[in-house]
């Protein structure tokens, strides 16, 4: 080992959200003396709004601490946070590659949960050390003993050691640092190699273009290299290598062991794709790190420009967030019901509600999104396959010899008196359960199959809803399964309105379509005449609900003062009709787009 | 200039009723509402103009008739001094049930008052109670009479119907009676449940329900067919009359002519700019006061598309505000409105303007357009779907 390795340490912080890992990260970054209490947001390294109000991280924000420990020696931490939700795990999985060790923050009230496991079980696959940590112990239900106990139960690791802290209340923070340097070992690598350097994550910077995140496991890049992605087969000129200090500090190179930033003129960060090896390009490494995969869209749905808005605004947005997200891919699509708008594919639902709220909140769009879908596998009577993850496009049924659908793994984690109540509504969403265990005397995890289409209808918020907000759920996808699945259109007026079709399995089919007819028939105003919803597959109607005709819109008394104030009146409901969207002959408020896919406990 | 409209306002009532949002208040002092009249009387100075013709005044409110009757005469007294009063001109005033007797109907009379609009609302005394009212059925035929005997012989009578609790037979049953008193005009309105109103309250609780839209328009279209056939011309969305007899002033409102309107909160149009007048009393007052002080109503010219003292808002119509107005106006009338005197008002005919939103009306059976007739009308249906063809024209 280099003599400069040994006062290295590079760790991520796992935790569940809302366990406290931006709080922790804060208060080491203030420990530190990085940045100055009066300077702190709240949560400094999750820097999107989005990020800051949902309390979850998404997109990994690095720095680099300088520590003087109680050994009387300095050291360097490079904390690698990861984002925290079920759609990332391919993300958090490269991160804590980069690392040596992870902090396991588990809150002192709460035990451990679904989320964390499946990050503690990814760190342990990269053979990371783990530091437990217990949290929140400055509130009053919390049971520090019930927690390490659980953590070594659950994970089988020793506790006994973890530091006890608030990371709200700033207690016994060095703790942790001093714990770190103990358990996390120092990197190793050889400077003199060949360069071997893991991209764990990138952005797009004005300036810099695609700044990447990069751990160096042997060898050294600066400035002036040319280097090559060994997956993508790219190269590229570094201009520029640096650490996070925390804000981008150029250094003159970086070596084995190191975590640092590489910029080279990159136009997208899809170019520089998390998990690619970088090496040199005229002295290549033979072999590329492991754990590289291509991140591929799970959900896809339509997002059209709402009335009024521009198609192009929305082209422009989508493309600015593409440059910045590797998993987000977008093609232009035709709806009969919404005209031209952009077929989206996502990670996950999470990461979808982030870029369709990044759009309407940051880009202050006017969007309408359709209903989300997974990607089928459709196996045609000739034996060929096709991949449909927009329903309209399904080939007539005497066509089609069966549909596959993706099926995932899903570990649920409640607290027992939820298991009844979660297995109704897994039951209720196609899913078959694998095994069952308890993981405490009062957790337990349900281990099920399910079909992904379940998943990302209404099941996470079911499953929320449900526990009281104390249920958490992972999943990864498995395999394709055949199924008997069927395609769902809506009808207003005997009109399909191609925005609403979904593919759902049939024994489903004829509760959706009553609950969508149901909610539509809230949401559509009444029209001079009545407008029947109708659910069908194919000419079968399944559902159907009536909007009954507008009987009476008069205002019954104008004189001299009612004049100004009663057209005021009309000028208000001129503006409402130009919110909505008109399918043929009626008229649909676009709220109806998201209204038919919310979870609904009475339905 | 064609003859112009008068509204005087009065703000007073003896007691709210629980479905009224007018402006209005139930806890002023007698000498209040003397000041008050005072106030009023600077302000109806404050235009005089002997040139000035009007063809008919309307003091509405509130409840005008809860008012002495020399308060009334001194402000009718204010309105002769300032103005030119034709002939023929319609004088109204409006008058609750139960706050008449000889001396006040004498009074008006003495005034000039030629037109009484009586405020029934209903003839079923268990409904006049849950509304509020503070009068039984009993009064208002009693009142009636009265009035006939003092020699009012234009009567309008305000009858309200979709009233919570009231079946089709017990409207119709209102409305039989108050026909068979056989007064010259009759108001119809179906019940809004408006916002700040005790109703409101109720609805909002769900501790009352609102008459469902179906039987609404079964009480309105029935209601309708009974007027027509004890001979009433139905001219006005919610008003009918027997033949000579539809308000004068009224249809000044629905037909874009100019009107002055005088008092707290009134509203009126001249010369293409509506205006509205303070609504807090002490400051409407106050107002007057200082006006006073000033001298102001010595001066020989007072430009009428001026804002006065008390206009607290005023808004010079555009060509389109014109436009509009003049269809949502003149199409509650139930003759609609003329195609040449669109054209000759606003200098292009009405089709150039909007021919979409009346080809689709017509289209729907909710307009009609009759160039032989020169009228674009509401067809009978149109009249319970009003604010769906307004919808496009505003």
């Amino acid at each position: 080992m280099d003599q400069y390795q040994k006062h290295i340490r590079n760790f991520s912080i796992i935790a569940h959200i809302d366990h406290g890992k931006s709080t922790l990260a804060d208060r080491l970054l203030e420990t530190t003396g990085l940045v100055a209490r009066r300077d702190m947001k709240e949560q400094f390294l999750d820097n999107m709004d989005i990020e800051r109000e949902r309390g979850i991280t998404i997109k990994l924000q690095t720095t680099r601490l300088r520590y003087r420990s109680r050994d009387g020696e300095e050291y360097i931490f490079n904390l690698i946070d990861t984002p925290g939700h079920v759609d990332f795990t391919y993300e958090v999985s490269r991160s804590l590659a980069a690392c040596e060790g992870a902090v396991l923050v588990v809150d002192a009230t709460q035990g451990v949960e679904a989320q964390t496991l499946a990050n503690v079980y990814l760190a342990l696959d990269e053979n990371l050390e783990i530091v437990p940590v217990i949290n929140k112990i400055d509130l009053a239900s919390a049971d520090p003993d019930a927690a390490k106990a659980e953590i070594e139960e659950v994970i089988g690791i020793d506790a006994s050691e973890a530091p006890l802290i608030s990371a709200k209340e700033g207690i016994n923070i060095e703790e942790v640092l001093e714990s770190v340097i103990r358990t996390v070992p120092a990197p190793e690598g050889d400077p003199e190699g060949k360069l071997k350097a893991l991209i764990f994550d990138s952005y797009y910077d004005n300036y810099r273009g695609v700044v990447i995140y990069a751990r160096v496991f042997d060898g050294v890049v600066k400035a002036g290299d040319q280097i090559r992605m060994m997956n993508t087969k790219k190269k590229y000129e570094v201009t520029e290598v640096g650490v996070f200090a925390p804000g981008l500090t150029p250094v003159e190179q970086l070596r084995a062991g190191e975590v640092g930033y590489i910029s080279a003129s990159i136009k997208q960060v899809a170019d520089a794709r998390v998990g690619d090896t970088i090496t040199l390009d005229n002295a290549p490494t033979e072999t590329a790190l492991h754990g590289y995969k291509k991140l591929q869209s799970m959900v896809y749905c339509g997002i059209y420009p709402s009335e009024g808005e521009k198609y192009e605004n929305v082209r422009d947005a989508l493309e600015k967030l593409q440059v910045n997200d590797a998993a987000f891919v977008f093609e232009p699509e035709t709806s009969t019901a919404l005209g031209f708008g952009f077929r989206c594919g996502f990670l996950g639902l999470l990461h979808m509600e982030i870029i369709v709220e990044r759009l309407e909140r940051e880009f202050n769009l006017g969007i309408v999104t359709t209903s989300p879908s997974v990607i089928y596998k459709v196996v045609m009577n000739d034996g060929s396959e096709l991949m449909i993850q927009n329903p309209s496009n399904l080939p007539q049924l005497t066509q089609i010899s069966h549909i596959e659908e993706p099926l995932v793994k899903a570990d649920i984690m409640i607290p027992k008196e939820y298991v009844g109540s979660i297995m109704e509504i897994c039951q209720e969403r196609r899913g078959v359960m694998t095994h069952m265990e308890y993981i405490t005397e009062s957790r337990v995890a349900l281990h099920y199959e399910m079909p992904l289409n379940e998943v990302i209808y209404d099941f996470f918020d079911a499953l929320k809803s449900k526990t009281k907000g104390y249920g958490s759920l992972d999943y990864e996808l498995i395999r394709y399964e055949k199924s008997n699945l069927v395609k769902l259109d809506i009808l207003l007026n005997k009109d399909l309105v191609d925005a609403f079709s979904m593919i759902v399995h049939e024994s489903k089919a004829y509760n959706r379509g009553r609950f969508v007819c149901e909610k539509l028939k809230d949401i559509i105003p009444m029209h001079q005449f009545e407008v029947p919803i109708q659910a069908a597959i194919g000419q079968k109607v399944i559902a159907r609900e009536t909007v009954r005709a507008l009987r009476k819109d008069v205002i019954a008394k104008c004189y001299g003062g009612d004049i100004s104030r009663k057209k005021k009146l009309l000028e208000k409901q001129k503006e409402g009709k130009k919110r909505m969207r008109q399918f043929g002959s009626v008229e649909v408020p676009q709220e109806a787009f998201t209204a038919v896919l919310k979870y609904d406990e009475n339905k | 200039m064609k003859p112009l409209g008068l509204y005087i306002h009065i703000p007073f009532c003896k007691k709210k009723c629980n479905y009224c949002d007018f402006l209005s208040r139930a806890d002023v002092k007698k000498e209040d509402q003397t000041a008050y009249v005072e106030a009023l009387l600077v302000e109806l100075k404050y235009y005089a103009d002997r040139n000035m013709l009007l063809d008919s005044v309307y003091i509405g409110g509130g409840t005008p008739s809860l008012l002495e009757g020399d308060l009334i005469l001194r402000i009718m007294e204010g309105v002769t001094g300032s103005f030119a009063l034709s002939e023929e001109a319609e004088i109204t005033i409006e008058a609750n049930p139960g706050l008449l007797d000889r001396d006040k109907l004498m009074a008006y009379r003495r005034a000039g008052i030629n037109r009484l609009s009586l405020g029934a609302q209903s003839l079923n005394d268990e409904l006049l109670h849950f509304m509020g009212r503070i009068h039984s059925s009993n009064t208002f035929i009693d009142n009636f009479h009265l009035a006939r005997d003092c020699g009012f012989e234009n009567i309008s009578a305000d009858l309200i119907f979709a009233v919570p609790g009231q079946t089709i037979e017990l409207w119709i049953d209102s409305l039989k009676k108050t026909i068979s008193l056989g007064p010259e005009h009759i108001s119809f309105y179906s019940l809004q449940i408006e916002a700040g109103t005790p109703f409101y309250g109720l609805w909002e609780k769900g501790a009352m329900k609102a008459v469902d839209d179906e039987t609404d328009r079964r009480m309105y279209h029935e209601a309708l067919e009974w007027l027509k056939n004890k001979g009433y011309g139905h001219y006005e969305i919610s008003n009918a009359a027997k033949p000579g007899y539809e308000s004068r002033h009224n249809l000044k409102y629905w037909s874009m002519d100019q009107y002055l309107g005088i008092g707290l909160g009134s509203h009126y149009y001249i010369n293409g700019t509506r205006f509205s007048n303070e609504t807090d009393l002490e400051e409407y007052i106050h107002i007057s006061e200082r006006v006073t002080g000033e001298g102001v109503c010595d001066k020989i010219f007072v430009s009428l598309w001026h804002p006065s003292p008390w206009a607290v808002w005023h808004h010079r119509n555009t060509e389109e505000d014109e436009i509009s107005e003049f269809l949502f106006t003149g199409l509650r009338k139930i003759d609609g409105v003329s195609l040449s005197v669109f054209e000759e008002r606003f200098g292009k005919p009405i089709t150039a303007v909007y021919e979409n939103s009346i080809m689709k009306h017509s289209k729907a059976g909710l307009l009609e357009l009759n160039w032989k007739e020169d009228r674009l009308r509401l067809t009978a249906k149109g009249l319970d779907l009003f604010n769906q063809v307004l919808v496009d024209f505003v």
